[in-house]
């Protein structure tokens, strides 16, 4: 046959698998139908059906019910939220990333303005109507829900006092010109980032913070969590009953959050060879600190690691974004599915020197030059080899004792010989298990 | 012997006989396509168990245009390909510019040399994010845009993804050619 020159990978895989058949094993086929049954059954089931539809019908009635009927009281409702000085506890989460702060001298506008979205009306539910203003009230009525127009973009950059109408400027006077109104107890972090907000100011009657994300809070500090990474405008308003108010914001930058992610490769190859690839599907992440569990770490990004013994070590992985967050991961046990195992090479080359007792250590194992198993927690132990033709080779109950590839004084010829082995681990657990090997001439 | 088009009525309507018959027609050529993307055999047979459940109750779909089979094998790729988001706990992704494998040479391997078995252990011993990416490319053919579609990725994870899934699947072709052709030599 003749060797192309082309690099063909992908034919092959796809040439010989394309069509390839594997027979599934029977249980299969039982386990898919028992699961198919059920499945049918749920479908078809006609009450069940019907139960849901009535369930849907009944929601949604009751919802249109609720909708009509606190409509004409919803003007009512807005009023004490902001000006009868209680701060309620209720957060109001809208659509919307920011109210305006747009004024102009006209009253009617400012009402408008704290009009947010229609969604309000079911929170406030509970507030009583207190010393409304019944100026104010008609006022309401007439403007009723609007949203403005322009949302959240008509603050000065340092967003402290906008220029605003004389009587809200009133409210001002109480404070100094570049003083925030409030802190945060940080200012930037990875998500998902938590922040504590403080209302510093005086003199107000009510206080609402908007924090850029869509959440609101009416709380004098509250807390809050962004957990998208963005740019936010958070601001506090500030209310007083004479319909004054004041704002103060600040930016918050939310940075992305690393992920640390790797796989370990399974390499079933020669004793002699244990090295092991890394790899590493992090995300977001600049720089790598890998722990082997055996002492030693590495910086790579996708490390290859010899360990010098056979062993279950705690692998990890710690990564870093460029803006000093932090994640890891960390597999235990990384080699071993449980502490006991017994596993053979498929293949070793004797010592071309003569027999060496089946003695090995790291330094013959450099050469493969001995069959033995790699194993943990063994207490007893049978090894046998046999020809292909089945005639027995070797055998040991030791199990720091290998077979050196000879029999009788003579090398044995190179080809595929049987192993079994039986044996017990030292949970008691016993365990038989047989392959192939083959010898290799050097 | 029914035909394809009466399993495809007959499984229409749930009919068990149908259904079974579709089975025992598809099953080892669908496993044939699971096992390329699993770690093991067992593994392999969940998805297939999975993708026969899509197909059963999703046959109504399957519109007559193109081939039977070749809609049944898609029900398995996109089966396969949701039970590896499923496994999947974060998603990756690599900055390509530093971490690019420069291949270092080309080989061609006879197409009779190995066994599909050889080839089927192959794959199951590539790390799973690379496996993905080589069927997706290699064996059903789709572009490195569409897979990073299909896997949530940035193309250039697929196409990096892909040339080291390459240097991999190389180096294990190479020991194995070696080991057996050293074997049939002495023996």
């Amino acid at each position: 046959m003749k060797a192309k020159r082309k690099d063909n990978i992908e034919a092959l895989f796809r040439q010989k698998l394309d069509k390839a058949e594997v027979v599934p094993d029977p249980s299969v086929s039982t386990t898919l139908m028992r699961k198919l049954a059920r499945r049918e059954f749920l479908r078809f089931n006609p009450a069940k059906f019907n139960i849901y539809y009535l369930g849907g019908i009944l929601a949604s009635v009751i919802t249109a019910v609720i909708v009509l009927s606190s409509g004409s009281n919803r003007s009512d409702l807005l009023a004490p939220t902001y000006f009868s000085g209680e701060n309620n506890k209720t957060e109001i989460i809208s659509k919307i990333g920011g109210s305006s702060e747009k004024t102009t001298t006209q009253e009617s506008d400012i009402l408008s303005e704290n009009s947010i979205d229609p969604t309000i009306k079911n929170e406030v539910t509970s507030a009583e109507p207190k010393n409304a203003n019944p100026v104010q009230k008609e006022l309401l009525r007439d403007n009723s829900i609007i949203i403005p127009a322009n949302v959240g973009d008509s603050f000065s950059k340092k967003g402290l006092f906008t220029e605003l109408s004389p009587d809200i400027k009133k409210l001002q006077s109480g404070f100094k010109g570049d003083e925030f109104l409030f802190e945060s107890s940080v200012k930037e972090g990875c998500i998902p980032l938590k922040i504590r907000f403080t209302n510093k100011s005086k003199s107000y009657d009510s206080c609402r913070w908007s924090f850029g994300d869509g959440g609101y809070s009416k709380e004098k500090n509250p807390e809050w969590i962004f957990d998208v990474e963005g740019e936010y405008k958070v601001v506090l308003h500030l209310y007083n009953s004479d319909g004054m108010q004041a704002t103060s914001s600040t930016i918050i930058t939310a940075y992305p959050r690393p992920s640390a992610r790797f796989e370990i490769a399974h390499e079933k190859d020669l004793l002699a060879d244990n090295e092991i690839r890394f790899y590493n599907y992090s995300a977001n992440a600049v720089k790598f600190k890998w722990n082997f569990g055996d002492g030693n770490t590495s910086e790579l990004f996708e490390p290859i690691h010899r360990y010098a013994e056979y062993g279950s070590y705690n692998v990890s992985l710690e990564v870093n974004s460029e803006y000093g967050c932090s994640d890891s991961q960390t597999v235990s046990n990384a080699f071993s599915g449980s502490e006991y195992y017994i596993n053979f090479p498929n293949a070793f080359i004797p010592n071309m020197q003569g027999p060496t007792g089946g003695y090995y250590s790291s330094k013959s194992d450099e050469d493969a030059q001995v069959f033995h198993p790699a194993f943990s927690g063994i207490s007893d132990y049978q090894l046998k080899i046999f020809s292909k033709l089945g005639i027995l080779i070797f055998e040991s109950s030791d199990i720091n004792i290998g077979w050196d590839g000879y029999l009788n004084g003579k090398l044995c010829e190179p080809g595929v010989y049987i192993w079994k082995v039986r044996g017990s681990f030292r949970n008691g657990e016993p365990f038989t298990k047989m392959g192939d090997v083959t010898l290799l001439r050097n | 012997m029914m035909s394809d088009q009466q399993i495809i009525d007959g499984c229409a309507k749930h009919d068990r006989k149908a259904q079974q018959v579709l089975y025992d027609k598809y099953s080892r050529f669908l496993l044939g396509v699971c096992l390329r993307y699993a770690t093991d055999k067992a593994e392999a047979e969940d998805i297939l168990q999975d993708s026969f459940l899509k197909i059963f109750f999703n046959i109504k779909d399957f519109s007559g245009t193109g081939s039977f089979i070749g809609w049944l094998r898609k029900v398995a790729v996109n089966t396969a390909i949701t039970h590896y988001h499923k496994n999947l706990k974060f998603r990756y992704h690599v900055e390509i510019e530093d971490y690019v494998s420069v291949e270092t040479g080309v080989s061609s391997f006879e197409e009779d040399f190995f066994t599909s078995d050889e080839l089927y252990r192959v794959l199951n011993e590539l790390p799973t994010g690379y496996r993905m990416v080589f069927n997706l490319y290699a064996v059903e053919g789709y572009k490195h845009k569409e897979i990073a579609e299909i896997l949530g990725i940035d193309i250039n994870t697929s196409k990096s993804q892909y040339s080291r899934a390459k240097v991999v699947i190389r180096d294990k072709l190479e020991n194995l050619r070696s080991l057996k052709k050293n074997y049939s030599e002495n023996g």
